[in-house]
Protein backbone atom coordinates (compact mmCIF):
# COMPACT_ATOMS: atom_id res chain seq x y z
CA UNK A 1 0.00 0.00 0.00
CA UNK A 2 3.14 2.46 0.65
CA UNK A 3 5.38 2.94 -1.98
CA UNK A 4 8.66 2.14 -0.97
CA UNK A 5 11.56 5.04 -1.87
CA UNK A 6 14.19 4.60 0.18
CA UNK A 7 16.31 1.15 0.75
CA UNK A 8 19.64 0.26 2.18
CA UNK A 9 21.09 -3.10 2.28
CA UNK A 10 23.84 -4.66 4.56
CA UNK A 11 25.36 -0.39 4.69
CA UNK A 12 28.80 -1.34 6.52
CA UNK A 13 31.26 1.24 7.04
CA UNK A 14 34.63 1.34 9.61
CA UNK A 15 36.45 4.03 10.99
CA UNK A 16 39.97 2.40 11.72
CA UNK A 17 39.11 -0.66 14.44
CA UNK A 18 35.48 1.06 15.21
CA UNK A 19 33.22 -0.69 13.13
CA UNK A 20 30.43 2.43 12.88
CA UNK A 21 27.86 0.96 10.94
CA UNK A 22 27.46 -2.98 10.53
CA UNK A 23 25.17 -4.21 7.65
CA UNK A 24 22.26 -1.58 8.23
CA UNK A 25 19.43 -2.60 5.87
CA UNK A 26 16.47 0.05 6.59
CA UNK A 27 13.62 1.30 4.18
CA UNK A 28 11.55 4.46 4.25
CA UNK A 29 8.63 4.91 3.10
CA UNK A 30 6.06 7.73 1.14
CA UNK A 31 4.23 9.18 4.06
CA UNK A 32 6.01 7.37 6.79
CA UNK A 33 7.96 8.43 9.79
CA UNK A 34 10.63 6.18 10.34
CA UNK A 35 12.43 6.70 13.91
CA UNK A 36 16.23 5.72 14.51
CA UNK A 37 17.21 5.04 17.66
CA UNK A 38 19.79 4.23 19.41
CA UNK A 39 22.58 5.25 22.28
CA UNK A 40 25.27 7.85 21.50
CA UNK A 41 27.74 6.31 19.11
CA UNK A 42 25.37 3.99 17.57
CA UNK A 43 25.98 4.47 14.28
CA UNK A 44 22.85 6.95 13.24
CA UNK A 45 24.21 9.46 11.87
CA UNK A 46 27.22 7.57 10.18
CA UNK A 47 24.34 5.58 8.42
CA UNK A 48 22.98 9.15 6.98
CA UNK A 49 26.33 9.86 5.81
CA UNK A 50 26.42 6.99 4.11
CA UNK A 51 23.29 7.09 2.13
CA UNK A 52 23.74 10.75 1.15
CA UNK A 53 27.15 10.65 -0.09
CA UNK A 54 28.85 12.27 2.60
CA UNK A 55 30.51 8.59 3.56
CA UNK A 56 32.02 5.78 0.80
CA UNK A 57 30.76 2.67 2.39
CA UNK A 58 32.29 -0.23 2.75
CA UNK A 59 30.37 -2.62 1.62
CA UNK A 60 26.23 -2.36 0.91
CA UNK A 61 24.34 -0.52 -1.51
CA UNK A 62 21.15 1.97 -1.16
CA UNK A 63 19.12 3.25 -3.74
CA UNK A 64 15.89 5.50 -4.52
CA UNK A 65 13.12 4.07 -6.01
CA UNK A 66 15.07 1.18 -7.07
CA UNK A 67 17.91 3.80 -8.53
CA UNK A 68 21.31 2.49 -6.64
CA UNK A 69 22.84 5.65 -5.05
CA UNK A 70 26.18 4.13 -3.74
CA UNK A 71 29.29 6.31 -5.62
CA UNK A 72 26.98 9.74 -5.93
CA UNK A 73 28.04 12.64 -4.78
CA UNK A 74 26.06 14.29 -1.79
CA UNK A 75 24.88 16.92 -4.30
CA UNK A 76 23.81 14.48 -6.79
CA UNK A 77 21.71 12.79 -3.83
CA UNK A 78 20.02 15.74 -2.77
CA UNK A 79 18.93 15.96 -6.59
CA UNK A 80 17.39 13.05 -6.27
CA UNK A 81 14.69 14.26 -3.60
CA UNK A 82 16.87 13.55 -0.26
CA UNK A 83 16.79 16.67 1.96
CA UNK A 84 18.65 16.12 5.11
CA UNK A 85 19.42 18.18 8.36
CA UNK A 86 22.78 17.83 10.27
CA UNK A 87 22.86 17.18 14.16
CA UNK A 88 25.62 20.24 14.34
CA UNK A 89 22.99 22.33 11.86
CA UNK A 90 25.16 24.18 9.91
CA UNK A 91 23.44 27.15 8.55
CA UNK A 92 24.82 29.85 6.50
CA UNK A 93 25.67 31.42 9.17
CA UNK A 94 26.44 35.23 7.96
CA UNK A 95 23.52 34.99 5.45
CA UNK A 96 19.51 36.01 6.90
CA UNK A 97 17.18 33.65 7.59
CA UNK A 98 15.50 34.30 4.24
CA UNK A 99 18.69 33.82 2.65
CA UNK A 100 19.20 30.56 3.79
CA UNK A 101 15.97 29.54 2.71
CA UNK A 102 16.28 31.18 -0.13
CA UNK A 103 19.47 28.92 -1.31
CA UNK A 104 17.99 25.84 -0.46
CA UNK A 105 15.48 26.43 -3.40
CA UNK A 106 18.17 27.40 -6.20
CA UNK A 107 20.21 24.34 -7.09
CA UNK A 108 21.33 25.26 -10.56
CA UNK A 109 25.37 26.17 -10.33
CA UNK A 110 25.31 28.46 -12.98
CA UNK A 111 25.32 32.05 -12.96
CA UNK A 112 21.77 32.32 -12.84
CA UNK A 113 19.15 29.84 -11.88
CA UNK A 114 16.77 28.58 -14.82
CA UNK A 115 13.08 29.73 -15.34
CA UNK A 116 13.44 33.41 -15.21
CA UNK A 117 11.30 35.85 -12.64
CA UNK A 118 8.66 33.42 -13.01
CA UNK A 119 10.13 30.49 -11.62
CA UNK A 120 12.59 33.33 -9.45
CA UNK A 121 8.96 34.33 -7.83
CA UNK A 122 7.97 30.62 -7.26
CA UNK A 123 11.27 29.88 -5.70
CA UNK A 124 10.43 33.18 -3.17
CA UNK A 125 6.81 32.06 -2.35
CA UNK A 126 8.40 28.80 -1.13
CA UNK A 127 11.34 30.11 0.81
CA UNK A 128 8.60 32.41 1.80
CA UNK A 129 5.68 29.61 3.46
CA UNK A 130 8.62 27.65 4.50
CA UNK A 131 9.34 30.76 6.85
CA UNK A 132 5.64 31.19 8.30
CA UNK A 133 5.42 27.44 8.38
CA UNK A 134 8.40 27.22 10.81
CA UNK A 135 7.75 30.17 12.65
CA UNK A 136 10.80 32.13 11.34
CA UNK A 137 8.94 34.98 8.91
CA UNK A 138 8.96 38.26 11.62
CA UNK A 139 12.84 37.15 11.84
CA UNK A 140 13.59 36.76 7.99
CA UNK A 141 16.23 39.74 8.16
CA UNK A 142 17.83 38.61 11.12
CA UNK A 143 21.12 37.00 10.89
CA UNK A 144 21.09 32.79 11.17
CA UNK A 145 24.02 33.53 13.39
CA UNK A 146 22.12 36.06 15.31
CA UNK A 147 18.99 33.54 16.15
CA UNK A 148 18.41 31.77 19.61
CA UNK A 149 18.80 27.88 19.53
CA UNK A 150 15.02 26.68 19.10
CA UNK A 151 15.38 28.98 16.33
CA UNK A 152 17.96 27.78 14.55
CA UNK A 153 16.74 24.64 14.43
CA UNK A 154 13.57 25.64 12.84
CA UNK A 155 15.50 27.52 10.25
CA UNK A 156 17.34 24.30 9.64
CA UNK A 157 14.07 22.72 9.08
CA UNK A 158 13.23 25.79 6.76
CA UNK A 159 15.87 25.04 4.41
CA UNK A 160 14.61 21.49 4.29
CA UNK A 161 10.88 22.04 3.49
CA UNK A 162 11.89 24.94 0.71
CA UNK A 163 13.95 22.16 -0.81
CA UNK A 164 11.33 20.45 -1.46
CA UNK A 165 12.23 17.14 -1.38
CA UNK A 166 10.34 13.94 -0.66
CA UNK A 167 12.78 12.22 1.76
CA UNK A 168 14.18 14.00 4.59
CA UNK A 169 16.81 12.40 6.94
CA UNK A 170 16.74 14.47 10.45
CA UNK A 171 19.54 14.18 12.77
CA UNK A 172 17.63 15.22 16.00
CA UNK A 173 15.74 17.96 15.16
CA UNK A 174 13.77 18.19 17.86
CA UNK A 175 16.42 17.82 21.04
CA UNK A 176 16.66 20.68 22.96
CA UNK A 177 13.04 22.06 22.16
CA UNK A 178 10.69 23.59 24.46
CA UNK A 179 7.23 21.64 24.42
CA UNK A 180 5.93 24.82 22.28
CA UNK A 181 8.59 24.25 20.02
CA UNK A 182 8.37 20.75 20.02
CA UNK A 183 4.74 20.58 19.15
CA UNK A 184 5.23 23.06 16.13
CA UNK A 185 7.94 20.97 15.15
CA UNK A 186 5.45 17.89 15.52
CA UNK A 187 2.91 19.66 12.88
CA UNK A 188 5.53 19.96 9.90
CA UNK A 189 6.52 16.59 10.10
CA UNK A 190 2.76 15.26 10.07
CA UNK A 191 1.87 18.48 7.33
CA UNK A 192 5.00 16.51 5.41
CA UNK A 193 3.98 13.01 5.94
CA UNK A 194 0.29 14.26 4.86
CA UNK A 195 2.01 15.05 1.48
CA UNK A 196 3.55 12.02 1.27
CA UNK A 197 7.19 12.59 2.19
CA UNK A 198 9.07 10.24 3.50
CA UNK A 199 11.46 10.58 6.81
CA UNK A 200 13.98 9.04 8.64
CA UNK A 201 13.78 10.50 12.19
CA UNK A 202 17.07 10.02 14.50
CA UNK A 203 15.48 11.12 17.79
CA UNK A 204 16.43 10.69 21.33
CA UNK A 205 13.48 11.27 23.31
CA UNK A 206 11.09 8.68 23.36
CA UNK A 207 7.91 10.45 23.77
CA UNK A 208 8.74 12.41 20.40
CA UNK A 209 9.15 9.05 18.94
CA UNK A 210 6.21 7.38 19.96
CA UNK A 211 4.28 10.55 19.49
CA UNK A 212 5.84 11.19 15.79
CA UNK A 213 6.78 7.79 14.53
CA UNK A 214 5.24 4.60 12.69
CA UNK A 215 7.98 2.56 12.91
CA UNK A 216 11.35 2.28 14.76
CA UNK A 217 14.78 1.17 13.55
CA UNK A 218 16.35 0.30 16.72
CA UNK A 219 20.38 0.61 16.26
CA UNK A 220 23.46 -0.86 18.57
CA UNK A 221 26.45 -0.52 17.72
CA UNK A 222 25.92 -0.29 13.74
CA UNK A 223 23.37 -2.94 13.61
CA UNK A 224 19.67 -2.56 13.68
CA UNK A 225 18.85 -5.02 16.27
CA UNK A 226 14.65 -4.69 16.21
CA UNK A 227 12.64 -3.33 13.18
CA UNK A 228 8.57 -2.55 13.81
CA UNK A 229 5.81 -0.83 15.42
CA UNK A 230 7.15 2.21 17.99
CA UNK A 231 5.03 0.44 21.33
CA UNK A 232 6.31 -3.63 20.75
CA UNK A 233 10.12 -2.18 20.42
CA UNK A 234 9.80 0.40 23.33
CA UNK A 235 8.27 -2.09 25.37
CA UNK A 236 11.32 -4.99 24.77
CA UNK A 237 13.15 -4.22 27.88
CA UNK A 238 16.32 -5.85 26.23
CA UNK A 239 16.32 -2.95 24.31
CA UNK A 240 15.34 -0.87 26.89
CA UNK A 241 18.57 -2.13 28.82
CA UNK A 242 20.92 -1.36 25.90
CA UNK A 243 19.18 2.12 25.67
CA UNK A 244 19.61 2.93 29.20
CA UNK A 245 22.89 2.08 29.12
CA UNK A 246 22.94 -0.93 30.89
CA UNK A 247 24.35 -3.74 29.55
CA UNK A 248 24.52 -7.15 31.48
CA UNK A 249 26.36 -9.04 28.49
CA UNK A 250 29.46 -6.71 28.53
CA UNK A 251 29.26 -6.74 32.22
CA UNK A 252 30.05 -10.21 32.52
CA UNK B 1 50.90 66.64 -13.70
CA UNK B 2 47.94 65.83 -15.67
CA UNK B 3 49.45 63.19 -17.27
CA UNK B 4 50.68 62.04 -14.21
CA UNK B 5 47.37 62.22 -12.98
CA UNK B 6 45.96 60.29 -16.01
CA UNK B 7 48.82 57.97 -15.63
CA UNK B 8 47.46 57.16 -11.67
CA UNK B 9 44.01 57.18 -11.99
CA UNK B 10 44.57 54.11 -15.28
CA UNK B 11 46.70 52.39 -12.68
CA UNK B 12 44.30 52.95 -9.78
CA UNK B 13 41.64 51.41 -12.43
CA UNK B 14 43.48 48.60 -13.45
CA UNK B 15 44.16 47.61 -9.89
CA UNK B 16 40.72 48.12 -8.83
CA UNK B 17 39.77 45.89 -11.64
CA UNK B 18 42.13 43.21 -9.91
CA UNK B 19 41.12 44.26 -6.48
CA UNK B 20 37.57 43.50 -7.12
CA UNK B 21 37.45 40.06 -9.13
CA UNK B 22 39.53 38.71 -6.37
CA UNK B 23 37.22 40.11 -3.73
CA UNK B 24 34.64 38.23 -5.84
CA UNK B 25 36.27 35.17 -4.96
CA UNK B 26 37.54 36.31 -1.74
CA UNK B 27 34.87 37.79 0.08
CA UNK B 28 31.78 35.76 -1.18
CA UNK B 29 33.26 32.17 -2.25
CA UNK B 30 36.17 32.61 1.34
CA UNK B 31 38.35 31.49 -1.82
CA UNK B 32 41.53 32.55 -0.33
CA UNK B 33 43.88 32.82 -3.70
CA UNK B 34 47.07 34.23 -3.28
CA UNK B 35 47.74 33.98 -7.33
CA UNK B 36 45.90 36.52 -9.08
CA UNK B 37 48.92 38.02 -10.10
CA UNK B 38 49.28 35.21 -12.54
CA UNK B 39 45.99 35.75 -14.06
CA UNK B 40 46.63 39.06 -14.46
CA UNK B 41 49.55 38.36 -16.09
CA UNK B 42 48.47 35.85 -18.54
CA UNK B 43 46.01 38.22 -19.60
CA UNK B 44 48.82 40.93 -20.30
CA UNK B 45 50.86 38.87 -22.28
CA UNK B 46 47.81 37.26 -24.07
CA UNK B 47 47.15 41.24 -24.67
CA UNK B 48 50.46 41.99 -25.88
CA UNK B 49 50.76 39.25 -28.21
CA UNK B 50 47.58 40.30 -29.92
CA UNK B 51 48.89 44.24 -30.02
CA UNK B 52 52.25 42.79 -31.35
CA UNK B 53 51.25 40.07 -33.75
CA UNK B 54 47.66 41.26 -34.94
CA UNK B 55 46.47 44.18 -34.49
CA UNK B 56 46.60 46.54 -31.48
CA UNK B 57 42.61 46.56 -31.05
CA UNK B 58 42.03 47.25 -27.45
CA UNK B 59 39.04 45.10 -27.03
CA UNK B 60 40.12 42.03 -28.67
CA UNK B 61 43.26 42.14 -26.07
CA UNK B 62 41.11 42.40 -23.40
CA UNK B 63 39.20 39.46 -25.12
CA UNK B 64 42.37 37.93 -25.43
CA UNK B 65 43.19 38.22 -22.24
CA UNK B 66 39.84 37.28 -20.61
CA UNK B 67 39.94 33.76 -22.28
CA UNK B 68 43.48 33.08 -21.66
CA UNK B 69 43.47 33.81 -18.31
CA UNK B 70 39.71 32.89 -17.30
CA UNK B 71 40.48 29.48 -19.57
CA UNK B 72 43.37 28.40 -17.63
CA UNK B 73 41.99 29.26 -14.40
CA UNK B 74 40.09 26.32 -15.18
CA UNK B 75 42.64 23.69 -15.60
CA UNK B 76 44.80 25.10 -12.95
CA UNK B 77 42.85 25.93 -10.56
CA UNK B 78 40.37 22.93 -10.78
CA UNK B 79 42.63 20.50 -8.74
CA UNK B 80 43.58 22.87 -6.30
CA UNK B 81 39.81 23.37 -5.21
CA UNK B 82 39.34 20.43 -4.17
CA UNK B 83 41.26 21.68 -0.88
CA UNK B 84 39.89 23.94 1.34
CA UNK B 85 40.96 26.50 3.77
CA UNK B 86 44.80 27.09 4.05
CA UNK B 87 45.38 24.49 1.78
CA UNK B 88 44.23 26.19 -0.78
CA UNK B 89 46.13 29.47 0.10
CA UNK B 90 49.15 27.43 0.22
CA UNK B 91 48.09 25.88 -3.58
CA UNK B 92 47.87 28.64 -4.88
CA UNK B 93 51.45 30.15 -3.24
CA UNK B 94 52.47 27.40 -5.42
CA UNK B 95 50.76 27.87 -8.21
CA UNK B 96 52.31 31.98 -8.26
CA UNK B 97 56.12 30.72 -7.46
CA UNK B 98 55.42 27.93 -10.38
CA UNK B 99 54.13 30.79 -12.66
CA UNK B 100 57.10 33.09 -12.24
CA UNK B 101 59.32 30.74 -13.17
CA UNK B 102 57.69 29.95 -16.73
CA UNK B 103 57.04 33.62 -17.38
CA UNK B 104 60.59 34.15 -17.04
CA UNK B 105 61.48 31.01 -18.56
CA UNK B 106 58.95 30.73 -21.43
CA UNK B 107 60.80 33.75 -23.64
CA UNK B 108 58.91 32.83 -27.08
CA UNK B 109 55.40 33.74 -25.43
CA UNK B 110 56.64 36.01 -22.46
CA UNK B 111 59.34 37.45 -23.43
CA UNK B 112 61.18 36.39 -20.56
CA UNK B 113 63.08 38.34 -17.84
CA UNK B 114 62.82 41.10 -20.56
CA UNK B 115 59.87 41.42 -21.05
CA UNK B 116 57.58 42.02 -24.08
CA UNK B 117 58.46 45.57 -25.38
CA UNK B 118 57.40 47.76 -28.04
CA UNK B 119 53.61 47.27 -27.23
CA UNK B 120 52.34 49.42 -30.26
CA UNK B 121 49.88 52.20 -28.72
CA UNK B 122 46.10 51.00 -28.84
CA UNK B 123 43.57 52.27 -31.88
CA UNK B 124 40.29 52.16 -32.31
CA UNK B 125 38.84 52.15 -35.41
CA UNK B 126 41.91 53.60 -36.74
CA UNK B 127 42.31 56.50 -34.29
CA UNK B 128 44.74 55.87 -30.98
CA UNK B 129 43.33 55.70 -28.02
CA UNK B 130 44.19 56.31 -24.23
CA UNK B 131 43.68 53.43 -21.71
CA UNK B 132 41.89 55.13 -19.13
CA UNK B 133 38.36 55.56 -20.67
CA UNK B 134 38.85 51.71 -21.28
CA UNK B 135 39.69 51.21 -17.78
CA UNK B 136 37.02 53.08 -16.71
CA UNK B 137 34.34 51.34 -18.60
CA UNK B 138 35.87 48.05 -17.86
CA UNK B 139 35.85 48.99 -14.13
CA UNK B 140 32.67 49.69 -14.20
CA UNK B 141 31.17 47.08 -16.12
CA UNK B 142 32.90 44.69 -14.06
CA UNK B 143 31.64 46.19 -10.78
CA UNK B 144 28.17 46.01 -12.45
CA UNK B 145 28.49 42.68 -13.05
CA UNK B 146 30.18 41.32 -9.83
CA UNK B 147 27.02 43.25 -8.21
CA UNK B 148 24.68 41.52 -9.59
CA UNK B 149 26.20 38.55 -9.53
CA UNK B 150 26.64 38.68 -5.79
CA UNK B 151 23.04 40.00 -4.94
CA UNK B 152 21.58 37.30 -6.77
CA UNK B 153 21.26 33.22 -6.57
CA UNK B 154 24.90 33.21 -7.54
CA UNK B 155 26.30 35.15 -5.12
CA UNK B 156 24.18 32.95 -2.13
CA UNK B 157 25.48 29.88 -3.57
CA UNK B 158 28.94 31.22 -2.61
CA UNK B 159 28.21 32.55 0.49
CA UNK B 160 26.31 29.13 1.21
CA UNK B 161 29.83 27.07 0.50
CA UNK B 162 32.11 29.60 1.98
CA UNK B 163 29.66 29.15 5.54
CA UNK B 164 28.91 25.60 5.50
CA UNK B 165 30.36 23.63 2.26
CA UNK B 166 28.63 20.55 3.37
CA UNK B 167 25.01 21.75 3.72
CA UNK B 168 25.18 23.46 0.45
CA UNK B 169 25.95 20.40 -1.08
CA UNK B 170 22.77 18.41 0.64
CA UNK B 171 20.84 21.50 -0.74
CA UNK B 172 21.70 20.21 -4.19
CA UNK B 173 24.24 22.43 -5.02
CA UNK B 174 27.26 21.66 -7.15
CA UNK B 175 30.08 23.46 -4.88
CA UNK B 176 33.15 22.04 -7.15
CA UNK B 177 31.12 23.62 -10.23
CA UNK B 178 30.14 26.80 -8.53
CA UNK B 179 33.79 27.32 -7.23
CA UNK B 180 35.38 26.92 -10.60
CA UNK B 181 32.55 29.42 -12.44
CA UNK B 182 33.60 31.93 -9.77
CA UNK B 183 37.23 31.21 -10.05
CA UNK B 184 36.69 31.66 -14.37
CA UNK B 185 34.73 34.97 -13.58
CA UNK B 186 37.25 36.11 -11.07
CA UNK B 187 40.29 35.30 -13.59
CA UNK B 188 38.55 36.46 -16.97
CA UNK B 189 38.45 39.65 -14.93
CA UNK B 190 41.87 39.92 -13.92
CA UNK B 191 42.88 39.16 -17.57
CA UNK B 192 40.92 41.37 -18.79
CA UNK B 193 43.11 43.95 -16.13
CA UNK B 194 45.98 42.81 -17.55
CA UNK B 195 45.98 42.98 -21.03
CA UNK B 196 45.23 47.00 -20.08
CA UNK B 197 47.94 46.88 -18.10
CA UNK B 198 50.32 45.98 -21.16
CA UNK B 199 48.44 48.56 -23.42
CA UNK B 200 48.68 51.29 -21.17
CA UNK B 201 52.74 50.70 -20.25
CA UNK B 202 53.60 49.61 -23.66
CA UNK B 203 56.39 46.52 -21.96
CA UNK B 204 55.59 43.80 -19.41
CA UNK B 205 57.45 41.75 -17.88
CA UNK B 206 57.53 39.10 -15.20
CA UNK B 207 57.99 41.86 -12.66
CA UNK B 208 54.56 43.30 -12.48
CA UNK B 209 53.09 39.38 -11.31
CA UNK B 210 54.81 38.21 -8.55
CA UNK B 211 53.52 37.22 -5.18
CA UNK B 212 54.30 40.81 -4.18
CA UNK B 213 51.82 42.08 -6.43
CA UNK B 214 49.18 39.34 -5.46
CA UNK B 215 49.94 40.16 -2.11
CA UNK B 216 49.42 44.02 -2.42
CA UNK B 217 45.77 43.16 -4.41
CA UNK B 218 45.08 41.13 -1.54
CA UNK B 219 45.90 44.06 0.45
CA UNK B 220 43.74 46.50 -1.42
CA UNK B 221 40.80 44.16 -0.61
CA UNK B 222 41.28 43.35 2.87
CA UNK B 223 42.15 47.14 3.46
CA UNK B 224 38.76 48.20 1.72
CA UNK B 225 36.27 45.29 2.81
CA UNK B 226 35.96 41.80 1.64
CA UNK B 227 32.60 41.49 0.38
CA UNK B 228 31.00 44.62 0.09
CA UNK B 229 31.18 46.23 -3.52
CA UNK B 230 32.97 49.49 -2.85
CA UNK B 231 35.82 48.02 -0.61
CA UNK B 232 37.93 47.02 -3.13
CA UNK B 233 38.32 50.24 -5.14
CA UNK B 234 38.69 52.33 -1.84
CA UNK B 235 41.29 49.72 -1.49
CA UNK B 236 42.89 50.61 -4.55
CA UNK B 237 42.77 54.17 -4.40
CA UNK B 238 44.07 53.94 -1.25
CA UNK B 239 47.57 51.50 -1.42
CA UNK B 240 48.41 53.48 -5.01
CA UNK B 241 47.85 56.73 -3.73
CA UNK B 242 50.29 56.27 -0.44
CA UNK B 243 53.62 56.38 -2.23
CA UNK B 244 52.90 59.06 -4.44
CA UNK B 245 51.04 60.51 -1.57
CA UNK B 246 55.11 59.97 0.35
CA UNK B 247 57.05 61.18 -2.35
CA UNK B 248 55.52 64.29 -1.72
CA UNK B 249 56.10 64.61 1.61
CA UNK B 250 59.25 67.12 1.98
CA UNK B 251 61.79 65.09 4.71
CA UNK B 252 61.75 62.08 3.43
CA UNK B 253 64.35 61.44 1.44
CA UNK B 254 63.21 59.75 -1.97
CA UNK B 255 65.78 56.93 -1.36
CA UNK B 256 64.06 55.97 1.38
CA UNK B 257 60.30 56.36 0.35
CA UNK B 258 60.09 52.38 -0.32
CA UNK B 259 60.86 51.94 3.09
CA UNK B 260 58.39 54.51 4.93
CA UNK B 261 56.01 52.75 2.43
CA UNK B 262 56.30 49.49 3.57
CA UNK B 263 55.81 50.81 7.36
CA UNK B 264 52.88 52.10 6.58
CA UNK B 265 51.67 49.69 4.86
CA UNK B 266 52.29 47.38 7.93
CA UNK B 267 50.85 49.91 10.45
CA UNK B 268 47.91 50.49 8.56
CA UNK B 269 46.86 46.62 7.89
CA UNK B 270 47.77 46.04 11.70
CA UNK B 271 45.68 48.52 13.20
CA UNK B 272 42.79 48.14 10.52
CA UNK B 273 42.43 44.44 11.65
CA UNK B 274 42.30 45.44 15.11
CA UNK B 275 39.89 49.16 14.65
CA UNK B 276 37.62 48.09 11.54
CA UNK B 277 38.12 44.34 10.86
CA UNK B 278 35.57 44.63 8.11
CA UNK B 279 37.56 46.91 6.05
CA UNK B 280 37.40 50.91 5.68
CA UNK B 281 33.60 49.84 3.50
CA UNK B 282 32.43 46.61 5.48
CA UNK B 283 29.76 47.27 8.53
CA UNK B 284 31.68 47.04 11.78
CA UNK B 285 29.56 44.22 13.34
CA UNK B 286 30.11 41.79 10.64
CA UNK B 287 33.72 41.87 11.36
CA UNK B 288 33.54 40.83 14.68
CA UNK B 289 31.10 38.15 14.08
CA UNK B 290 33.47 37.06 11.38
CA UNK B 291 36.37 37.33 13.67
N1 LIG C 1 34.38 10.64 10.57
C1 LIG C 1 34.61 9.75 11.55
N2 LIG C 1 35.86 9.36 11.81
C2 LIG C 1 36.10 8.45 12.80
N3 LIG C 1 35.15 7.90 13.56
C3 LIG C 1 33.88 8.25 13.34
C4 LIG C 1 33.54 9.20 12.32
N4 LIG C 1 32.19 9.38 12.33
C5 LIG C 1 31.73 8.56 13.29
N5 LIG C 1 32.72 7.90 13.90
C6 LIG C 1 32.55 6.89 14.97
O1 LIG C 1 31.56 5.99 14.56
C7 LIG C 1 30.71 5.65 15.64
C8 LIG C 1 29.27 6.02 15.29
O2 LIG C 1 29.14 7.43 15.26
P1 LIG C 1 27.80 8.17 14.88
O3 LIG C 1 28.11 9.61 14.83
O4 LIG C 1 27.23 7.57 13.68
O5 LIG C 1 26.89 7.84 16.14
P2 LIG C 1 25.43 8.37 16.47
O6 LIG C 1 24.58 7.17 16.59
O7 LIG C 1 25.02 9.42 15.52
O8 LIG C 1 25.66 8.97 17.92
P3 LIG C 1 25.04 10.28 18.61
O9 LIG C 1 23.74 9.88 19.20
O10 LIG C 1 26.05 10.59 19.69
O11 LIG C 1 24.96 11.34 17.59
C9 LIG C 1 31.24 6.37 16.85
O12 LIG C 1 32.08 5.50 17.54
C10 LIG C 1 32.04 7.50 16.26
O13 LIG C 1 33.09 7.87 17.11
MG1 LIG D 1 24.68 11.40 15.62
Amino acid sequence: MTTEVLRTENLSRSFGGVQAVAGVSLTLHAGAVTALVGPNGAGKTTTFNLITGNLRADSGTAAIRGKPIMGLKPWQVARLGVARSFQDLRLFTHMTVRENVLAATETASWFWQPGGSTARRAREARADAALEATGLSALARARAIDLAYAERKFLSMARILAAEADIWLLDEPASGLDLASRTRFGQLLKDAQARGVAICLIEHNLDVVVELSNRIAFLDQGKVLAEGDPDAILKDPALAAIYFGDRPQEAA
Amino acid sequence: MIAYAANLATIVAIFAILAATLNFIVGYAGIFSVAHAVFFGLGAYAGAQVALLLIPDPLLACLAGAVVAGGLSLCLALPALRVRGEYFVAASMGLQMMAVTLFSEAKPLTGGIGGLVNIPRPTLFGVEVSVLPLALVALALILLATALLQRGAFGRTLQALRDAESAAEALGKNVAAAKTLAMAFACAGAGIGGALFALHLSFVNVESFTMDQSVLVMAMVIIGGTGTLWGPLVGAIILLSLPSGLAFIPFIPPTEVGAVQQIVYGLAMTLLMIFRPAGLVGDLSKGRATA
